[in-house]
């Protein structure tokens, strides 16, 4: 065996891994998913917020659209009442 | 001709004078969209509180009005097309009075089902305006006329005055 085949059998040789080393590969991937998890959910969440606050806004929009309508209904309907309630009254005196 | 509108009592097929209206109105609320509305009238204002009362026992109000530049806009048969469906033994009509001084003519009609009011309709026409107006339910035509007069419309002294209520606010 020449020296060569002496490093090559070295460096390729099976090891035992240092102490506590499984711990620190489990560890790492604990991690790194800790750390993307948050990421995609903390943008569905924003999504989310950012609908939920456009369909409140759109829901005010058209409570507010449908209060002027029977506002103007009111007026309307009533003002014609009230001009049958005056004209009557004004025969009567 | 136009189709009823679900909850509405007579057909109100105008449109063919919106196109030759200065000012047109068209509101078409259903009981859900009255409920929505409800939710949005402030009880702290009195108009707005009065209006809320009144239309927590009606199931839709569905209005037309037209307003004209020039006269001869609309025409008898406009007037027949509503007016002909508003007949006994469902409809009466309660009031009609003439204006000779604006020429505005007001018909009310009331619907009557099994012996209990559950619509009203009210029919205004002068030269340049054209009104149809349908209230479905149950409404107290004083309260109506009240809130009437409380929208800048002048009550007249000695009109009669709105059945005693329980008071608001």
């Amino acid at each position: 065996m020449d020296w060569l085949e002496e490093e090559l059998k070295n460096a390729l040789s099976r090891r035992q891994p240092s102490e506590g080393f499984d711990g620190r590969i489990a560890a790492e991937v604990r991690r790194s998913k800790v750390a993307s998890f948050p990421r995609k959910w903390l943008a569905a969440a924003a999504a989310l917020i950012v609908l939920a606050g456009a369909g409140e806004g759109y829901r005010e929009f058209r409570g507010q659209q449908a209060k002027e309508q029977v506002m103007l209904a009111m007026r309307i309907a009533g003002g014609k009442l009230n001009r049958v309630h005056m004209q009557i009254a004004g025969e009567k005196q | 001709m136009a189709a009823l509108l679900f909850g509405q009592q007579f057909k109100i097929n105008l449109d063919h004078l919106a196109a030759k209206a200065s000012d047109s109105v068209d509101v078409s609320l259903d009981k859900n969209m009255l409920q929505f509305a409800g939710k949005f009238l402030s009880s702290k204002e009195p108009d707005e509180a009065k209006a809320k009362a009144l239309i927590g026992g009606l199931e839709g109000i569905y209005i037309k009005s037209f307003e004209f530049n020039k006269d001869g806009a609309w025409g008898q048969t406009d007037l027949d097309q509503v007016r002909n469906q508003l007949k006994a033994p469902e409809w009466g009509r309660i009031f009609g009075v003439k204006s000779s001084e604006d020429q505005e003519n007001v018909e009310v009609f009331v619907r009557n089902e099994a012996g209990k009011v559950t619509g009203v309709a009210i029919l205004a026409t002068a030269p340049r305006e054209f009104t149809v107006a349908n209230i479905v339910g149950n409404i107290s035509l004083e309260s109506l006329a009240d809130l009437g007069g409380q929208f800048g419309l002048p009550k007249m002294k000695g009109a009669p005055e709105p059945s005693p209520k329980k008071k608001e606010e």
